[in-house]
């Protein structure tokens, strides 16, 4: 799976995750914590959302590995386990995804993660992720307060996504319902490329959590941000620095392409294909310089060539 | 200028000086300014700091003024005077606040002080607050003497449209002082709303003034709160022509010119009052609103000329277009008239900016305001999903635009508000105006006015619902007259309106009855129609209590079986925790899809405007195969909040371009693209096919591209661009 593209100003960007030839996919190694509810209905809320993640990432691959823990389960020492165990698997080209789902607090120092049992905090966290060799990390915070947790999670290499923009939003959040959302709905895959990146879940939860608030007459309480590249900066959206990572990581594969990338009659098909795609990619970088009759001109033929090659890679 | 209150401080404060404040404000009253500069200098130089801050005030020194005015009431036995004086300073100076506070404190001092009642009474007419005459009582009570009480109370009975009162106050004022000026352009007004020459008043005031600029703009001032803006344009000239450093009538006649769509000479006029230091928030707020049109972008065809954020252009312009066309083509049928210009229609999604629009106007503003040919209105996004239906406002404000246009701006407010609210019922049952919590108390606690006073509900109210009481009222006049005579007597008393007839003659000669058996018979249709539900409104509100109660606790059956009795008591209530909310959360809790579509069905055809709600039902309508029901229903919600929504555009285009009304579904997915959704390619892609299946290739050829744009390995929108790049059969 190549990576996504998200827009002329992210094109350069990808590129340095794209290089070359199609890599072949690694493992994904997936860690969701639904914490401590404290009442039975976030319980059973929290519980739910985690399993619906968990059998979303389990169907994604043959190579995604999953780690679920939900109501008795969900310790501070049980999530630390997981982390050892998948920092004693994980490959540096294998990808990493955290997902926390439940409550959390910040006391203008330190973030807690509501978990049964003693809490972990954001620290403790970051140094047991920091152990794990993947490369490519994405850790989805959707507790309350989670804003608060950013700058200590980060790091080059990470994306760190959470539900509130400060730790000072402390009211229960309803992004994590969306971001699982993502995971079952196709239309969060909008660039049409049959799996859901972490910046497309990003921005279905985003705009869905939005339209709840509106939906519901009540002013946000929560304000999704994310940061990928260690700036201490968390950004509510891609723009020409923050974005390409997101966008990079696989959170979610919804079919068999990988397939296609390793069958020899058809790598040809695909090459070319892909040099379409970069073409299209470089031309949509030109656009704003050009005469829109010359892009459009362009631009249909790439895409009608594109067309071609993939009709031939269907056969 | 308060002459009155001057002379009393001069009586304290004139010994040291040689001009008196009373005679420099006199030689400016008649026009005698180099006299009057001169006389103001002197005042400055004066020993005492109330009698310096009078010159400084006359030579618009307004900051040496008000520190003067500080110092003169330092001492805790200063003059009560003095505090009204610098009270009515601040309030030249757009500081109500702070005048109020020192009106009170002048009367707290000095419970019989004229002038501060007076001051209150100034304070309260420029905002419309109602208290006005209340101030203007006491004041008369303590001195039936004072020529000015009476032309403030000239001005607020002409406000009210009560003209013979506003003619018999200006003569009270006149005989006091024969030079009242402002109780001359209080005659002139009242001879132009009655369409006869102003000219033997006009002549009065030049006469002992002939740059009196305030005459004119008082003129204005009343010719707008009659609906007759472009006249009121006129007046305003005129004030600033008799005088041209008259900087609030250059404010004045700016915000005129913007409500009549002239907004470049507006935007000179506001620059240079603002200029010249006159700073209101009207004129700020009305240049901040000019300078925010370079957001706006503007539309033009033979029949109107639609002003929209750019930002919600795109997805609002359709709707609203296609929605004038409509309007227009019946109203031209029903009121039998073609408007002679296009309609300008202007939607604000910052209700800020649009208030600025509505500055300065009474009773109006809650959602549209109509001047002449220009609407302006809330756009969908200003507002909480379910407060608005920009539908019903847009069919209300049009039909103030046709009758102003037949009667020339000669109607009275109830008359023309009344009829745009029916008309909203006649457009759509269920935009038809309801009978609210406030309506009912006051049906019940007999607060309806008599036709021949319901202006004055809308101008000047007396209790704080009496403005949505009085649209109630006056659109079920209209109810009422068209069950009783017929929808085409509603036409005539436009037309006898227009041949400048009043209520009262309107009455007497178009219904055959006299006004006082025109509301005896009304109140009788109104208490046939809400007699039932005013007299158990109680009831009602006890009931309701508990059966929300019983919601939030559970109890299912309890809301079952005790729903229905409560909703019989009030059915038209559909506002926030009506019983039909409360029934179908419980429907839907219990599983019962059935019973949760009928009382989603009847919230619907009440009025009910919750855009969760209507959205349920659909999908209730659509999951039983009701497609038509369901495709009717989001329809309805497109009128309430169409804004932020795009699954409701896509769901809506998908069950239209089903039904194979590829037309429509294209206006839908258009708006679907419009409302940035989270799959823009899919939407794309929608669109294409729906173009395509409407006959439009080239625009499906364009929208199947912007998929791939955004997503080039999109494949089923990769085999639609192959086939639309099919060679023709031969």
């Amino acid at each position: 799976m190549r990576a996504h593209r998200r827009g002329a100003l992210l094109v350069l960007l990808f590129t340095l995750w794209s290089v070359g030839v199609p890599r072949t996919f690694a493992a994904t190694y997936y860690i969701i914590v639904a914490g401590l509810g404290g009442e039975p209905e976030y319980e059973q809320r929290f519980t739910a959302s985690a399993k619906d993640a968990e059998k979303a990432f389990k169907g994604s691959a043959d190579n995604a590995h999953t780690y679920l823990l939900t109501g008795n389960d969900a310790t501070a020492s049980r999530f630390k386990d997981a982390l050892n165990t998948v920092a004693q698997s994980a490959k540096p080209e294998d990808d990493l995804v955290l997902l926390l789902i439940g409550h959390g607090s910040f006391d203008g120092a330190e973030y807690k993660f509501n978990l049964v049992g003693p809490d972990i905090t954001g620290g403790e966290i970051a140094e047991m992720c920091n152990r794990i060799s993947s490369r490519r990390q994405l850790i989805v915070d959707t507790s309350s307060a989670s804003g608060g947790a950013v700058q200590v999670l980060e790091r080059p290499g990470r994306a760190v996504v959470t539900s509130t923009k400060a730790g000072s939003e402390k009211n229960a959040t309803v992004f994590a319902r969306y971001w699982v959302q993502a995971l079952q709905d196709p239309d969060a895959d909008t660039d049409k490329s049959n799996s859901i990146s972490g910046l497309e879940a990003f921005i279905y939860a985003s705009k869905k959590t939005v339209a709840f608030y509106d939906s519901q007459k009540r002013l946000a309480t929560e304000h999704a941000v994310f940061d990928d590249i260690g700036s201490g900066q968390p950004v509510r959206e891609a723009d020409g620095r923050q974005g390409a990572l997101l966008a990079s990581i696989t959170l979610l594969r919804l079919d068999n392409n990988q397939r296609v990338v390793n069958d020899p009659a058809k790598r040809a098909l695909f090459t070319k294909k892909e040099d379409l795609e970069q073409k299209i990619d470089s031309l949509k970088y030109q656009k704003a310089a050009m005469d829109p009759g010359d892009y459009k001109k362009k631009l249909t033929a790439l895409l009608l060539d594109l067309a071609k090659v993939q009709q031939e890679l269907d056969r | 200028m308060m002459l009155s209150a001057i002379a009393s401080l001069l009586i304290t404060t004139a010994t040291a000086a040689a001009a008196v404040p009373a005679d420099c404000w006199q030689m400016r009253k008649r026009g005698h300014e180099t006299e009057a500069r001169r006389c103001f200098n002197q005042l400055t130089q004066a020993g005492d700091e109330a009698v310096r801050a009078e010159g400084f005030w006359g030579l618009e020194q307004w900051d040496n003024a008000n520190e003067q005015f500080r110092l003169a009431i330092r001492s805790a036995d200063s003059e009560p005077t003095y505090k009204v004086r610098w009270g009515i300073l601040l309030h030249e100076r757009f500081n109500d606040r702070e005048a109020v506070d020192l009106f009170r404190e002048a009367l707290a001092k000095d419970p019989s002080n004229v002038d501060a009642y007076v001051g209150l009474a100034i304070v309260s007419s420029d905002s419309f607050d109602g208290r006005a005459s209340f101030y203007l009582g006491k004041a008369l009570s303590l001195d039936p003497q004072r020529a000015e009480t009476h032309e403030l109370l000239a001005n607020v009975a002409l406000e009210n449209d009560d003209r013979e009162l506003a003619a018999a106050e200006a003569d009270k004022a006149i005989a006091l002082e024969n030079d009242a000026l402002d109780a001359m352009a209080v005659h002139a007004a009242v001879e132009l709303i009655n369409e006869r020459s102003p000219d033997v008043w006009i002549n009065k005031i030049t006469a002992i003034n002939p740059h009196y600029g305030e005459a004119y703009a008082r003129i204005a001032h009343h010719l707008e709160l009659h609906y007759r803006q472009q006249d009121a344009v006129t007046y305003y000239r005129k004030a600033i022509e008799a005088e041209p450093n008259f900087w609030v009538g250059h404010s004045a006649l700016g915000i005129g010119l913007m409500r009549m769509g002239q907004q470049e000479e507006a935007q000179k006029e506001l620059e240079l009052s603002y200029s010249n230091s006159y700073r209101d928030a009207a004129t700020v707020n009305s240049l901040r609103l000019l300078d925010s049109y370079k957001n706006y972008v503007t539309f033009r065809d033979d029949a109107m000329v639609l002003t929209l954020r750019k930002t919600e252009a795109d997805l609002l312009r359709p709707y609203l277009q296609d929605e004038v066309g409509a309007i227009l083509s019946v109203y031209n049928q029903k009121y039998a008239m073609k408007l002679p210009r296009p309609v300008q229609v202007e939607v604000y999604p910052d209700h800020e900016d649009f208030a600025v629009r509505t500055m300065g106007m009474p009773g109006l503003g809650a959602l549209g305001v109509t001047f002449g040919e220009v609407v302006a209105m809330d756009s969908p996004s200003a507002r909480r999903p379910g407060d608005f239906n920009w539908g019903a406002t847009l069919w209300h404000e049009m039909s103030h635009v046709y009758v102003l246009t037949a009667t020339k701006n000669h109607v009275p407010r109830w008359f023309t508000e009344g009829l745009a609210v029916h008309e909203e019922g006649e457009r759509s049952p269920e935009w038809a105006n309801r009978a609210t919590p406030d309506v009912l108390i006051a049906i019940r606690d007999k607060k309806l006015l008599p036709v021949l006073r319901l202006d004055r509900g809308f101008v000047y109210p007396e209790y704080p619902s009496q403005v949505v009481v009085s649209y109630f009222q006056a659109s079920g006049i209209c109810d009422f007259i068209k069950s009783r005579w017929g929808e085409g007597k509603l036409l005539e008393m436009i037309h006898s309106y227009a041949n400048l007839q009043t209520t009262q003659q309107v009455i007497e000669h178009d219904l055959g009855l006299n006004p006082e058996e025109f509301d005896r018979q009304f109140l009788i249709w109104i208490d046939k129609k809400y007699g039932f539900e005013a007299s158990h409104f109680n009831e009602w509100q006890e009931q309701i209590k508990l059966l929300a109660t019983a919601s939030r606790d559970k109890q299912l059956d309890v809301v079952i079986r005790q729903g229905p009795a409560v909703l019989a008591l009030y059915p038209e209530y559909v506002g926030e925790g009506s019983v039909y909310q409360l029934l179908a959360e419980t429907f839907r809790a219990k599983a019962d899809n059935k019973s949760e579509k009928e009382i989603l069905a009847a919230y619907e055809k009440m009025g009910g405007q919750d855009p969760g709600m209507l959205k349920r039902l659909a999908t209730l309508e659509d999951s039983t195969g009701d497609k038509t029901g369901s495709i009717e229903t989001l329809k309805r919600v497109n009128y309430i909040y169409p804004v932020k929504d795009s699954d409701l555009h896509l769901e809506l285009g998908d069950l239209l371009y089903e039904k194979k009304d590829y037309d429509h579904s294209v206006r839908e997915y258009v708006a679907a693209v419009a409302s940035n959704p989270v799959d823009k390619a899919g939407v794309e892609f929608r669109l294409a096919k729906a173009y395509l299946a409407a006959g439009h290739r080239s625009e499906a050829e364009d929208s199947v591209l912007a998929a791939l744009e955004i997503a080039p390995g999109y494949v089923p929108a990769q085999k639609l661009l192959l086939e639309l790049h099919q060679p023709p059969e031969k």
